[in-house]
């Protein structure tokens, strides 16, 4: 069956489970050395047991040699990284357990042969080698240590190799008594595979758990990275069947009509299967129960009457299915089908899997849905602001432009009171134009500038330029308008849009010079502070009642004293200031006085110098 | 010497008057269309020197469409004959507001913009200017 390549996050847990076995195999080895050290005095000086002392020092001097060895080969192969880590340490397994295996051979011979109170030291390897190995290489170890056991036994029958007879009481001859070596070593021979069997089928199941749980966290982090829907489906598809170790799997989305399903994303199936349409679900009854709630495994796909494509499946080479429904809040969103090349490949926990997975698609989808509708609702919005700024602008730039043709005197002379009354409607157009721009800016300003990307912008440039176009009005009243910048230029950065700045200070800085009776002053300091930056507008205007001062930033709210002054605005100004600001992560401060002037104070964040 | 031929596309009559009696009083002959297809149509029949051209007519890019057609690269366009007639941009909303329709906006076949409301002055600088570099 079709492995598939396995993500990151699986070479990341296989690498770390085999570094940990390592660690605990020469730890157990420790333990078995010195233990054979010590139980070997104890036995012949204590209880003056007839072993052979000297061979067994030697063995369990030996066993530590070679484990120090191996800790000084693992420290070497652990700087390796991905496969070619698993490679040697994997070697390294093999290499250690065979010289375990000689060990125990020749520790089996030393303590009596097929009489050795030692056999049962063989049923724990072999739970360690399946632990560690996976595949078949217990039975092979099962099968090496009934071939060393009859080795043992037939060089010691034949007398090539010395009996040593350890267990007092028991018949020194038994070991060549073939009713006994037959029962033993029958006996023998089917524990250790019963035992290597099971432990390898609890072992596979781990894995397999193992392996799966690796996927489905993969799978989480991938659809909480990206919010491309294609991408987040077709890695959601090959996830499943990467941990199904399945050949192929597809996600189909139910259209707005919810009767036909759609191929949206698949792993592993060929072009010519992709191309078989849409699955209508009047047709598909097996995408009919799954969309009711119920995963549905089909055992054999050629016969079963709830397939709409048997053939396309059979030329597929798909033996079963898997079929698992997404649902998201309590709507049936698609469908996610994995595809075996083996007959009857699923049960009832490949499905609870594969659900988990679908589960997983379901966020995504709702996330990217969710997303998709405030982007259109966006879209929308800006796509209607353009049309009625037209629809508002058309009429009055009409307006306009006509009456220019009479203040130009291009269709007859006026005479000085008619010429008085045009110049009255001009300026009345002027100002119902400037308000519709107004508006339209702040009801388009969110729709708009969501969608553009910000950018570290050089405050003080960028200043300047805001500058410029406010220094002829200034001019013009007589006003000195300053700019201090406090700290270096380069350090003086912030993350915005320069339309947003421009907004924000073209505001600001008009009010000032609009409000500044002619003679006095706007001043403006930039300087960071602690994280942020700090710019200040003051002027020496008529000042802003303190009653007034609350209101600020409401949509059309004019200060009283604004208006009795005679100038024109539309009270829409300060409202876009404030949603710009909230935009780009600042703060908006104003003091003012009566008579003596106002202070504008905005904070943004400083944005993060480069490396 | 002729009087230079200046066709108007606008859908606003009052626009068009503007521009007409600005022009004319400057001594230009001049048409008006009153969609991109009919502007492209005139195109062809008149000959025009200079095209004084709206965006937002029977649709809202209707007048970036009109100059696209008669800036096509395509060797074979239909209006490959008329490619090198100076294009003057009447606009509504650029300059006063954030809305763009589209990247490429920045990018259009044409010769100069003009915001509404039209400044006659504005207009026939920009005319005299293009047909002047244009002879």
């Amino acid at each position: 069956m079709g492995q598939a390549t396995p993500p990151n996050l699986l070479d990341t847990s296989l690498h770390y489970s085999f570094a940990s076995n390592n660690t605990r195999l020469l730890r157990i080895r420790w333990t078995a050395g010195g233990g054979m050290l010590l139980a070997t005095l104890v036995s012949t000086r204590v209880l003056a047991l007839p072993l052979p002392e000297t061979p067994l020092l030697l063995l369990g001097i030996l066993i530590l040699a070679y484990n120090s060895l191996i800790v000084w080969r693992t420290r070497q192969i652990e700087a390796l990284k991905g496969p070619e880590y698993i490679r040697r340490i994997q070697r390294l397994f093999v290499l250690q357990i065979g010289l375990d295996w000689l060990s125990l051979l020749l520790f089996l011979h030393l303590t009596g042969g097929i009489t050795s109170p030692g056999v049962p030291f063989f049923f724990l390897h072999v739970i360690v080698v399946t632990v560690i190995l996976p595949g078949q290489s217990p039975y092979v170890y099962c099968a090496v240590a009934v071939g060393v056991i009859g080795l043992v036994e037939l060089l010691e029958v034949t007398g090539l190799l010395s009996h040593y007879t350890v267990l007092p009481g028991i018949d020194p001859d038994l070991y060549a008594n073939p009713v006994y070596a037959l029962a033993q070593g029958g006996f023998f021979a089917i524990t250790i595979f019963a035992t290597a069997y099971l432990a390898s089928s609890i072992m596979d199941r781990l894995r397999e758990r193992e392996r799966q749980i690796a996927i489905l966290l993969q799978t989480t982090q991938d659809i909480t990275s990206t919010l491309d829907l294609p991408d987040v489906l077709q890695r959601l598809s090959r996830n499943a069947a990467g941990a199904l170790a399945a050949q192929a799997a597809s996600i189909r989305l139910l259209d707005d009509s919810g009767e036909v399903l759609t191929m949206t994303a698949a792993h592993g199936l060929s072009q010519k299967y992709l191309e078989k349409g849409p699955v209508d679900l009047v047709n598909s009854e097996m995408d009919r129960e799954a969309l009711a709630g119920h995963p549905v495994i089909i055992r054999d796909p050629s016969r079963d009457p709830r397939i709409q494509y048997p053939q396309e499946m059979a030329a597929e080479g798909i033996q079963s299915i898997l079929a698992v429904p997404i649902l998201g809040q309590g709507r049936r969103l698609g469908v996610l089908r994995v595809y075996s090349a083996s007959p009857d490949d699923f049960d009832q926990e490949d499905a609870d899997f594969a659900l988990a997975i679908a589960r997983q698609g379901a966020t995504a989808l709702s996330n990217a849905l969710a997303h998709d509708a405030l982007h259109r609702a966006d879209q929308e919005r800006a796509q209607f602001v353009r049309i009625v700024t037209h629809e508002l602008r058309a009429p009055v730039t009409g307006a306009q432009s006509l009456i220019s043709l009479l203040t130009r005197n291009m269709v007859g002379e006026l005479t000085p009171q008619q010429m008085d009354i045009v110049g009255r409607l001009e300026r009345r157009m002027a100002a119902l134009l400037d308000l519709i721009g107004d508006l339209l800016t702040f009801a388009a300003g969110k729709a708009v500038e969501r969608n553009q990307p910000l950018v570290t912008l050089p405050l003080c440039q960028t200043m300047d330029l805001i500058m410029d176009r406010q220094r002829p009005q200034a001019v013009e009243k007589g006003l000195t308008l300053t700019l201090n910048c406090h700290s270096p230029e380069h350090i003086l950065t912030v993350n915005a849009t320069e339309e947003g700045l421009g907004r924000i200070f073209d505001n600001v800085i008009g009010n000032a010079v609009k409000y500044t009776p002619a003679g006095g002053s706007v001043t403006v300091d930039i300087r960071a502070e602690g994280g942020r930056v700090i710019v200040t507008v003051a002027d020496t205007g008529i000042g802003i009642p303190p009653e007034a001062l609350a209101h600020l930033g409401e949509e059309f709210y004019r200060a009283p004293n604004a208006k009795s002054a005679g100038i024109t605005g539309t009270g829409l100004g300060m409202a876009i200031v404030k949603q710009m600001v909230t935009r780009f992560g600042g703060k908006l401060r104003v003091e003012s006085t009566v008579g003596v002037g106002s202070t504008f104070t905005i904070a943004l964040p400083l944005a993060t110098p480069p490396g | 010497m002729a009087k230079s031929k200046i066709l108007v596309i606008d859908d606003d009559p009052d626009i068009g008057l503007v521009t007409r009696l600005t022009l004319e009083r400057e001594g230009f002959e001049v048409i008006i269309a009153t969609s991109g297809s009919e502007g492209l149509a005139r195109v062809k029949s008149d000959r025009p020197d200079l095209i004084v051209l709206d965006v937002m007519m029977e649709s809202t890019t209707a007048g970036f469409q009109t100059a696209l057609a008669l800036r096509s690269r395509d060797p074979n366009s239909e209006y490959r004959d008329y490619a090198q007639i100076p294009i003057i941009l009447l606009t509504s909303i650029h300059s006063t507001t954030p809305l763009r329709f589209g990247p490429d906006e920045d990018y259009l076949p044409v010769e100069e913009f003009i915001d509404k409301p039209v400044d006659p002055d504005v207009l026939v600088a920009k005319v005299k200017s293009l047909l002047g570099s244009a002879r």
